[in-house]
């Protein structure tokens, strides 16, 4: 294990550590300690990988995790204050408002809540925020991103104003009904940014939120999924493919019996306990009428695209290439909505599928394109939406393309053709001009 | 020039069946260089003598094995001009369906058992039908034809040690061209070809293999014997192949001389010395043999075009014939 | 119903068919007075003569090239290859002239041959003669491939061999030979291509070739006694093969387990398994395990040469994890 080196006065900063020569950089694998919470001297703190290994970085002072502003996945140049120690927990104030400051009241507004997006889920990774402290915002946009151990997805605001509060930061698991974020009527004046570890709601759940039992002893390298039992790494439920396909036909949820801490993987053993865990499920199950499905592309062809469309054609609009590309695959002309960090830009698409001819437009759109290329989300399963929902992640050197809608937007095979169009155009546009 | 034959119709047909060769082969060189037939092939010109004086020797009942430069063998053991194109160039009509090609083209309702692709590889099998006739009680010859170059494969051995213990009926017929592949035969076989067989306790000749009528004299009498059990027997036959070890071999200076090509085809050409015989013998006019070959010749153009107008084997072809039925 | 064992089983299937069709003949290593060191052709030579029962110089490319001349011509030899690991000498004559020569002559050619030969570990005969060679000979296309189980098979498999039109390789294991089964006095056939269930079973399916579909028998009846059933499959011919039946009982079983003696690399077992993977994969409720020999040459010392090879316990052992539902062979 490393030692963290730390430096400053007061509170110890936390930076990223020098692992090897000739390194400029590394990446925050997951942070082994939430914000607000106790560190003692020694424990570890973040896992950083470079391009050679990957290690543990312990505490090198005792206090309280604080100004955490490197999220996992990210890559931080090496000597960079990512975090620091603090005395008081209370100290983990955004920059804008005075340091020593105490907790200031919230805003007035709508609360906003960590939903419960599925059964025997008692908690919500917020993944990111999707929108930025005070920004205005619609009932549509997308305020943040929460992930549970079954699935991924974007949280709408549901109400218009301004995003006043945020309650949680980015990492942290939160408890469902517990608030977020507020949503004021008038803009805020001092909008306010506190972690979840700080919420007083709860006040059983000092110092630490209480986390789902964790099934092995040792320190959890991904907290983020920590509360799904033996996920394989890619975060595919482990199953045989008659188990799946039993699922498939009856219109059942794997990830149910990930979420009974049922250990994986699975076979048509447990296919009574599947059925008995589904039909105990309040809910309706959308996702049964829902189609979902992913392709890959090896390569990105669309960064050197866009490159090149802008040289040569002036299309300096990569988000109109974007929904131009989406547009053609649908082969008709339709509305294509390129959403990124919670802002919607509407394209017209025209038949002619020219490029050059995609416009802005105020139409209600035809499909969502959702691009995530630029997050460290890898994997999403959101379910439909009111229009289908085109979701481009990063994957590898490539990108992957996830395709979700319900079958009475879509027909399977209409869907497979998007699906495959799509990807074919991004990791070779060229294709596109042929 | 010997004279085993005096039949006027025996002389012309063994003529014809070389000049059949010679404008077989001439044309197949013609389909290769304009790019018109598939893969390529080995040519046989210059050893006509060899094939056709050996095949006239034989009944139709009689089997042969023939080689990779197996075209020869095909056309004198019965073959028509339009089946072997069709089979060279990949045609439904060919005689192997187009599944053989050049190199395993053979007329097999005459006896052919099938060109060898495989160097020395027939040695086996054309031992077997010999063997399979002697336990029948059948009086049929096998003939095995194959290069000097074969002479250097273990098989053969073996096999004639068999064909000797068991007094089969099968000759070894050993094209000696001079040149296994790129390679003067004086380099890869040592010692004699024929005390190769003799060691055996086979009885060995060796011919001049330009010489149409001295191969089928000895042909004949040698066939004549194997079909009363007194094989088997071992030809060596003296002869040339004009072209490289394949069509694509033009470039051949390194392993031998354009001035020893020129002497082999102008001086021992087996065509031309028959042709002078035929008619210093009477037996034939410089005006019938040029209508001879004139008319073999448009023979050998209708049958290309008739191939080249020819069907490809249906898709649904390409996994029948994996098994017999 | 009579007992006779895998040897006399072979031997009246060849002596059946000689007195039924006088093109058949024999050749081979000391075939004759000998009746083969394993004695499988005892007798033989007495009813027949030495011109339908030849013993050859030892030169195995050699008569195997005279029997394919022969079957090209209008017999049909049956060619005795000592062991089975003599295939590698016989190779061009098996594969590049036999396997071919109905495709290449376009269907005009026909050979009509039977090579009979053996597989077979554990009989202490070290690297050079106790290899199992199926699927190099499998792997070529117009071979037919026999593996007789026992004696039953092993006389129905040989006399539909011999009246094949087409080059057939029957592998005996030479460890069989003395084994008794029950073989009816009549006559009868066993196609090719049909697989025979030696035992239902509903957990898992056990496909074994030859020796191996004892090994699945003992083993089927370990699992018994845990409660865990298994179906034992026989392909019988692994070219052809009855993809149907093997691909049923996995569906009704959703596992299995494919051994056979050869190596286990690029094996049988790998063929069928992945034929099951590619039919039948939305039926599987586990990974189709291959159970073949180790990828070692065949060591002398027995030792260690009982390592090499399947047993029903191992095969039981594999078994109980797949119904368990462990992870075999997890990805890291």
């Amino acid at each position: 294990m490393l030692r963290n080196e730390t430096s400053g006065f007061g509170a110890h900063e936390v930076t990223m550590p020098q692992l090897g020569m000739a390194q400029d950089a590394g990446k925050i694998v997951s942070w082994l300690k939430r914000p607000g919470e106790k560190v003692a001297k020694g424990d570890p703190l973040f896992e950083v990988e470079t391009d050679k290994a990957t290690m543990e970085v312990e505490a090198q002072a005792s206090g309280y995790l604080t100004h955490v502003s490197a999220a996992q996945g990210e890559d931080v140049p090496v000597g960079q204050v990512i975090a620091r120690i603090s005395e008081s927990a209370d100290e983990d104030t955004p920059s804008p408002a005075p340091p020593s400051a105490p907790a200031k009241a919230l805003p007035e507004g709508k609360q906003i809540t960590m939903p419960q997006l599925g059964m025997a889920q008692d908690s919500g990774v917020l993944v990111t925020w999707l929108v930025e402290l005070g920004a205005q915002i619609g009932p549509d946009d997308l305020l943040f991103e929460v992930e549970t151990d079954k699935a991924t997805m974007d949280v709408p605001a549901g109400v218009s104003g301004w995003l006043a509060a945020t309650l949680a930061q980015a990492g942290e698991d939160v408890p469902v009904g517990q608030a977020v974020a507020v949503i004021s009527a008038e803009k805020p004046e001092n909008p306010v940014a506190r972690a979840a570890a700080l919420a007083p709601s709860k006040p059983e759940r000092k110092p630490e939120p209480e986390l789902k039992p964790e099934p092995k002893a040792k320190p959890s390298p991904a907290p983020a999924v920590a509360a799904a039992p033996a996920v394989a790494a890619s975060g595919r439920i482990l199953a045989s493919p008659k188990l799946r396909r039993a699922a498939q036909l009856d219109g059942l949820d794997l990830a149910r019996l990930v979420a009974a801490g049922q250990p994986q993987p699975y076979h048509m053993r447990d296919l009574t306990q599947l059925q008995q865990l589904s039909s105990a499920a309040t809910a309706p199950a959308p996702a049964a009428t829902a189609l979902r499905m992913q392709a890959e592309c090896a390569q990105d062809g669309f960064a050197e695209f866009a490159d090149w469309a802008t040289d040569t054609m002036g299309l300096t609009d990569s988000d109109a290439l974007l929904a131009g590309l989406a547009g053609a695959s649908l082969g008709r002309g339709a509305t294509i909505a390129v959403a990124r960090f919670g802002q919607r830009r509407l394209y017209a698409v025209p038949q002619t599928r020219r490029l050059s001819e995609v416009a802005k437009t105020d139409a209600a759109p035809d499909l969502l394109l959702r691009d995530l290329r630029a997050t460290p989300l890898r994997h999403v399963a959101i379910g439909a939406e009111d229009v289908p929902v085109l979701t481009v992640t990063a994957h590898g050197a490539g990108l992957a393309v996830t395709l979700e809608c319900s079958a009475a937007q879509m027909g399977a095979e209409d869907a497979l053709a998007l699906v495959s169009e799509f990807a074919g155009r991004l990791s070779d546009p060229r294709r596109h001009l042929l | 020039m010997a004279k085993a034959k005096t039949n006027t119709e025996d002389y012309l047909q063994m003529y014809r069946q070389m000049v059949r060769i010679r404008t077989f082969e001439d044309t197949a060189n013609q389909l290769y260089l304009s790019a018109k037939m598939p893969g390529l092939t080995h040519m046989y010109s210059g050893e006509e003598a060899v094939a056709v004086g050996i095949c006239e020797a034989l009944r139709d009942s009689d089997h042969i094995t023939s080689t990779h430069r197996g075209h020869g063998h095909c056309v004198a053991k019965g073959a028509e001009f339009k089946q072997m194109f069709c089979e060279l160039l990949g045609k439904a009509e060919g005689y192997c369906r187009g599944k053989g090609g050049s190199m395993h083209i053979a007329d097999q309702s005459h006896g052919n058992l099938g060109a060898n692709a495989i160097v020395g590889g027939s040695m086996g099998i054309a031992t077997g039908s010999a063997l399979r006739a002697k336990l029948q009680g059948r009086d049929d010859v096998t003939v095995c034809f194959f290069g000097d170059g074969a002479t250097a494969q273990g098989l053969m051995y073996e096999v004639m040690n068999m064909a000797a213990l068991w007094k089969l009926p099968v000759i070894y017929a050993c094209e000696n061209n001079g040149y296994s592949e790129y390679t003067k035969t004086e380099e890869i076989a040592a010692g004699s070809i024929t005390a190769r067989a003799e060691a055996f306790g086979i009885e060995a000749h060796q011919v001049d293999g330009q010489d149409v009528l001295a191969v089928n004299a000895l042909a004949a009498k040698l066939v004549a014997r194997a079909r009363k059990g007194e094989g088997p027997f071992f030809i060596e036959l003296m002869t040339y192949r004009y072209h490289g070890h394949h069509v694509g071999d033009i470039n051949r200076e390194y392993y031998r001389s354009k001035a020893e090509e020129k002497d082999w085809r102008e001086n021992r050409d087996p065509i031309i010395r028959f042709r002078a015989h035929l008619v210093a013998e009477g037996i034939a006019s410089e005006e019938d043999l040029d209508a001879l070959n004139a008319q073999i010749a448009a023979d050998a153009a209708e049958a290309v075009a008739y191939a080249e107008a020819a069907a490809y084997p249906p898709a649904e072809e390409v996994d029948m014939h994996v098994f017999a039925a | 119903m009579r007992e006779i064992t895998l040897s006399q089983a072979v031997n009246e299937a060849i002596a059946e068919e000689m007195r039924r069709d006088p093109t058949v003949f024999l050749m081979g290593e000391d075939v004759a007075e000998a009746g083969t060191p394993f004695k499988v052709l005892a007798g033989l030579v007495e009813e027949f003569g030495t011109d339908r029962v030849i013993d050859t110089p030892i030169s195995e490319p050699g008569f195997m090239g005279m029997a394919v001349g022969a079957a090209m011509t209008g017999a049909r030899p049956i060619v005795d290859l000592m062991f089975g690991d003599f295939i590698f000498l016989i190779m061009d004559q098996l594969c590049n002239q036999a396997a071919k020569t109905h495709y290449m002559s376009g269907g005009k050619l026909t050979v009509p041959l039977v090579l009979r030969t053996n597989l077979g570990a554990t009989r202490r005969s070290a690297a050079q003669h106790s290899q199992s060679l199926q699927a190099l000979v499998a792997h070529i296309p117009g071979l037919k491939v026999a593996m007789p189980s026992s004696a039953y098979e092993a006389k129905g498999l040989m006399k539909t061999a011999i009246r094949d039109n087409n080059p057939v390789v029957i592998f005996e294991d030479k460890l069989m030979y003395q084994d008794k089964a029950p073989v009816p006095e009549e006559e009868y056939l066993i196609p090719f291509g049909v697989a025979n269930v030696k035992r239902e079973g509903r957990d898992i399916t056990l496909i074994g070739t030859s020796s191996m579909v004892q090994v699945a028998e003992k083993a089927a009846e370990i699992l018994a006694r845990e409660g865990i059933s298994a179906e034992v499959i026989d392909p019988r011919t692994i070219v052809p093969l009855d993809e149907k039946t093997l691909i049923e009982s996995v569906k009704k079983t959703s596992r299995a387990i494919v051994i056979d003696e050869g190596h286990q690399s690029y094996g049988v077992t790998a063929e069928i398994a992945s034929r099951l993977n590619e039919k039948a994969f939305y039926h599987l409720d586990a990974p189709v395990l291959r159970m073949g020999a180790m990828d070692v040459p065949v060591p002398f010392s027995p030792a260690l040469e009982d390592l090499t090879v399947p047993t029903p316990e191992a095969v039981a052992e594999k078994a109980r994890m797949l119904c368990a539902g462990e992870m075999i062979h997890a990805a890291e």
